[in-house]
């Protein structure tokens, strides 16, 4: 062969072949981007959600060199069965309705009414009441029972010098005040969160609305009912959907860490129980049943509170 | 005219309230760990002596400076490797359109409906049969990627003008290239706010740690102090002196970047 054509032939074939690679390499690069990303989160977020929906039918304790053991459903009739369970269930719904005012109520009446504050005085504001977010749980447990110490907190003193109780309250050992405290340190920590996320969706919000409404004679209450609850309505929603996806988590480290879910169970929720159930009782079926069913409740919650938003919801376009 | 101004004030009024509900606890604390011995239990809202006793017997009776450096050596690396990775998710995200996009993003919007107790067993095992069970690696390993970091960071990427990646292309540089030379400056505010939001949500962290730390010399130190809990003895005052020194790195990039955080988690919410 013409050694000339030859060497062509040989660089076509090359070019080819470089092409093709390129073509290849082309399409494949996006999802190389992606790669990172999703390998680690379908690692160590969707590969164990399987593993658990799994072990809810199994039955075992976690003991190196042990198998788990097929048992079916049993854990589910067991957990119904389990004295624990009912009223974590009942806390865990407490704990929901008793954030909400934190979560939404009162960060919500409180953006609409510093809305039109002077920027300076606004924002000296919202960054001491932010303060809270961003603290670490185990340090506001630790502040919170020095306050609320029995016989050296600063409540206790208080409340007996100002003459409103004639006792030291302990307020993580009482029936009937643990709760209350471990949703109002939740609370305390949330409401800022709370609060920004009303105030940056307001000031989004087109003021010709607000002049209009001035001009029609509407006073500010009802304006606030009737234009900017209903402008807010999409955050209203989210903060909503937020809140009672994340109630029981946000008070998890302080039941963990005040009152290990006591007195008497009085103030466990179902996340709690859960934690309990695996790394107290070594019970990995009771948990994964518990997590499969909360799982399953709570997505459903999602996708209805996803549902009632998209209808009712107000979208200003 | 009077019944507005009555009604600014009532607001003012309100607000001073919540601001010192707000701060007062944190307030308690840091004044609390200033006091001596016998000042500790006199309630007043000041110190008449600033001392640093209780810093001294805190560092003397907990290794504090190994657990600050823990939590340091986990927050770093986290923050560092969640916005790496997020970063080229959200370039690829808005750099092509390609099938399975949708799919690929939903993965990361789903994630948020996967409670932490759903999954904890079997990253505990997995952990467990690594070996790897008490070290800060075992903490760091599932955390070096955020679905939350990836949706903010794609955000924030998607107001980028495609115009400028193309001309960047035809320039004839790489992806990485562009990637790093056009986009990434332009980002880097919001790279930077985002990396501080990682950082205070590692720092801060709770149940994971625990699960993993085994001794106190290789706890972070929100774990560290964890282990002095409800140990009801009275030295409330170097408790403190700890609980201070554990969230200074927060309080003092708070005080610092204020503005931008408070920005940054207007604009970009929770984990």
């Amino acid at each position: 062969m013409d050694p000339i054509i030859a060497n062509d032939l040989m660089t076509y074939g090359k070019t080819v072949k470089k092409d093709r690679k390129t073509q290849w390499f082309q399409y494949v690069k996006p999802y190389l981007f992606l790669l990172p990303a999703i390998a680690i989160i379908i690692f160590w977020v969707y590969k164990p959600l399987l593993q658990t929906l799994q072990y809810s039918l199994y039955k075992w304790s976690m003991v190196p060199g042990t198998q788990p053991e097929y048992v079916g459903l049993a854990n589910f009739t067991k957990l119904f069965k389990n004295k624990d369970f009912i009223p974590a269930l009942k806390n865990t719904v407490i704990y929901i309705a008793g954030m909400l005012p934190f979560s939404v109520v009162l960060p919500l009446f409180i953006a609409a009414a510093t809305h039109d504050l002077a920027g300076k005085a606004k924002n000296l504001y919202r960054a001491l009441i932010f303060v809270p977010m961003i603290m670490p749980p185990v340090a506001v447990a630790i502040i919170f029972q020095w306050l609320l110490h029995p016989s050296n907190g600063l409540v206790n003193h208080l409340l007996l010098t100002w003459g409103i109780t004639s006792d030291n309250i302990a307020f993580f050992a009482n029936e009937a005040f643990a709760k209350t405290m471990i949703i109002l340190i939740s609370g305390w920590k949330m409401i800022g969160f709370s609060t920004l996320m009303f105030s940056s969706a307001l000031s989004n919000i087109d003021f010709q609305y607000y002049e209009a409404a001035k001009l029609d004679g509407a006073g500010s209450i009802r304006r606030f009912f009737d234009m900017t609850l209903v402008l807010l309505s999409p955050t209203v929603m989210l903060m909503l959907m937020i809140s009672v996806l994340f109630a029981g988590q946000w008070s998890f480290a302080y039941i963990d860490l005040l009152t290990t879910g006591g007195p008497f169970g009085s103030s466990t929720n179902i996340f709690y129980l859960m934690y309990k159930f695996a790394f107290n009782d070594l019970n990995v079926g009771l948990c994964a049943a518990t997590a499969t069913l909360f799982f399953i409740v709570f997505g459903i919650i999602a996708l209805l509170m996803q549902f009632l938003s998209k209808k009712f919801a107000f979208y200003d376009n | 005219m009077i019944k507005k101004r009555v009604f600014t004030g009532l607001k003012h009024l309100l607000l001073m309230l919540l601001s010192f509900i707000a701060v007062f606890p944190i307030y308690w604390m840091i004044i609390s760990s200033l006091k001596g011995d016998p000042e500790i239990f006199n309630y007043l809202p000041f110190s008449k002596d600033l001392k640093f006793e209780n810093y001294q017997y805190a560092f003397q009776a907990m290794p504090i400076g190994k657990m600050l450096v823990n939590s340091f050596v986990n927050s770093a690396v986290q923050t560092v490797f969640q916005l790496i990775v997020a970063v080229l998710a959200a370039y690829g995200l808005v750099r092509w359109d390609f099938p399975g996009k949708t799919i690929l993003y939903s993965l990361f919007t789903l994630t948020w409906l996967v409670p932490f107790q759903a999954i904890m067993i079997p990253n505990y095992v997995q952990i467990n049969e690594w070996g790897l069970n008490g070290t800060v690696t075992a903490i760091i390993l599932p955390y070096m990627a955020s679905s939350f970091a990836c949706i903010s960071m794609y955000q924030a990427f998607a107001s980028f003008p495609k115009a400028l990646i193309d001309a960047g292309r035809m320039d004839g540089s790489g992806e990485l290239q562009v990637l790093k030379n056009i986009v990434l400056p332009s980002m880097g505010a919001s790279v930077a706010s985002l990396g501080i939001i990682l950082f205070i949500n590692s720092w801060n962290d709770y149940m994971w740690p625990m699960l993993i730390t085994k001794k106190l010399e290789q706890a972070p130190i929100q774990i560290g102090l964890k282990s002095f809990v409800g140990a009801d003895v009275n030295m409330w005052g170097s408790m403190m002196a700890a609980t201070t020194v554990s969230c200074l790195p927060i309080l003092i990039i708070y005080l610092v970047l204020q503005r931008n955080i408070v920005d940054s988690f207007m604009k970009w919410g929770i984990k």
